[in-house]
């Protein structure tokens, strides 16, 4: 059974750009998150369906030259800690 | 940026950019904290006495309305404020401490009848934020 | 007694009529309340009710309270009120987001002084609020989540130790509150901000510079990014969080439009001086 990954929708969400940097506001947590690359990027990419790694990593390459993908992991455990990625 | 040998199709990719997974010593995702005055900690900070100090004495009705003591129907007033956590609680079900579910009803219609300017009005108020 | 600062009316209520007397004495150049519905409720209680007239102790209360902040003799009632009050405001508004700052306006344009206790932001703008500057605020800057623009505030400002002795050369005697020894805070002494900021209290400025002052390092001056400015205000904030969305909206536009400086200095006219020129810089 693999693990898919799911983002809250657009709209679910409020953004600004600073720096290179996204800041973010959960709607509906009420928390605010600083994100740095390449986090915003997978929150888009898991957006519209709940998505496994191996196709998560597939849509981010469609869109760009995906370096370390070994890293994916340790990238969705951090926005799953944040609250802002859930897994089903 | 590694130069791509291994696409089938030949095409240059110029067009797409590099997106680096891994990041060293670091985390991709701040969450703000609030800083310590905000924390979620103030909602148990705030007090609401039941009656407002400015009408020491009366007894609350079933509906919430202050009436002279003794009053038929009516409750004493709460021995000492209830905490913000605890109100948020009672709005949530549970009735207030050190209270019959009859007095817990009345005292929280008394709650949500506060106007601006009576005690425990703006810690009420919190209560109702989103976030929260 | 019900006073009115900026857009809020808080009612004070005491268990001695000493602490209401200076509260009295200190707000005697503003105009009274137009409305007699406070916002904020302050209380001050003696901690036992023996301790209204034995070694008596005053504890801060209202809607809002910090168990852990001790009482405070009677001797120190108008410090208890003037902390009592910003405890309120900086736990129970809504209505604007609050930072923690100092601000000064010329022009209609605000400048903004952030940052910790020891700063020296208060003591700047008490000195810029002398020199032709219209005093906004010492302890909270009130942003108005719509429009962005900052509303006056403008309570006494708390002056402790040295400071104190630096705006006396300033100002007239006048103007101060009494001399409270000894204080969790060290000597203190309230300044009532000039008269033409006070009858000006209800005109809005558009914030233009916030600066984040540094006192006794060497002179030195660094942009502070947006990003970095946006992480420090919501710990500058007392109710970013609890302003949810409005909060980050009010907080993201703000970053977004006023530029943000560090400046280090090490004494306060290099600070004067490197103000007037950043000023002056934005033309």
């Amino acid at each position: 059974m693999m693990l898919r990954y799911a983002a809250p929708p657009p709209g679910a969400c409020l953004r600004d750009e600073a720096e290179g940097l996204t800041l973010l506001y959960h709607r509906a947590s009420g928390q605010t998150h600083i994100l740095i690359e390449p986090a915003p990027h997978i929150l888009d990419a898991l957006a519209d369906a709940p998505m496994t790694e191996g196709e998560l990593l597939a849509t981010l390459a469609a869109a760009f030259e995906v370096n370390q993908a070994e890293a994916v992991g340790e990238r969705l455990a951090e926005l799953v800690a944040a609250g802002l990625v859930s897994t089903s | 940026m590694a130069e791509n040998q291994d696409r089938p199709d030949g095409v240059a990719n110029t067009d797409r950019r590099a997106l680096m997974l891994g990041i060293a010593g670091a985390s991709t995702v701040l969450t703000i904290k609030p800083a310590l005055a905000q924390s979620t900690g103030s909602v148990l900070n705030c007090q609401i006495p039941v009656p407002d100090p400015g009408r020491t004495g009366m007894y609350i009705a079933a509906d919430g309305m202050t009436v002279a003591a003794n009053t038929p129907g009516s409750f004493p007033p709460a021995m000492r404020p209830f905490t913000g956590e605890q109100v948020k609680r009672a709005l949530r079900g549970n009735t207030l401490p050190g209270t019959t579910y009859q007095q817990s009803q009345a005292y929280l219609n008394y709650i949500r009848r506060l106007q601006a300017g009576q005690s425990g009005f703006t810690c009420f108020a919190s209560l109702q934020m989103p976030g929260r | 007694m019900t006073l009115a600062c900026g857009p809020v009316t808080f009612r004070i209520g005491s268990d001695w009529a000493a602490p209401i007397k200076a509260l009295d004495a200190l707000y005697s150049d503003y105009p009274k309340p137009q409305s007699t519905i406070p916002h904020f409720t302050v209380r001050l209680e003696a901690t036992r009710w023996w301790r209204r007239w034995i070694a008596p102790s005053i504890a801060i209360s209202g809607d809002f309270r910090l168990p852990e902040v001790a009482p405070l003799a009677l001797g120190m009632g108008l410090l208890a009120a003037e902390m009592a009050m910003n405890l309120q405001v900086a736990l129970g508004d809504r209505r604007f987001l609050l930072i923690h700052a100092a601000s000064v306006e010329k022009d209609g344009k605000a400048l903004i002084l952030t940052g910790e206790s020891g700063s020296g932001k208060s003591t700047l703008a008490a000195m810029l609020a002398l020199k032709g500057w219209r005093f906004i605020g010492d302890e909270f800057a009130l942003i108005e989540p719509a429009t962005g623009l900052i509303y006056p505030f403008p309570r006494p400002t708390s002056l402790k130790n040295d400071a104190i002795a630096a705006i006396l050369a300033l100002a007239p005697a006048d103007r101060f509150g009494p001399l409270l020894r000894d204080t969790p805070k060290g000597d203190l002494r309230h300044l009532v901000p000039p008269s033409d900021a006070i009858a000006r209290m209800h005109e809005p400025a558009r914030p233009t510079l916030l600066l984040y002052p540094r006192f006794g390092a060497k002179a030195a001056v660094r942009d502070v990014g947006k990003a970095e400015n946006f992480v420090r205000l919501t710990q500058a904030s007392t109710n970013y969080v609890a302003l949810g969305e409005t909060g980050f909206q009010a907080l993201t536009r703000f970053v977004s439009d006023v530029p943000a400086i560090a400046v280090d200095y090490p004494d306060s006219a290099t600070a004067i001086r490197t103000v007037n020129r950043l000023w002056k810089a934005l033309g």
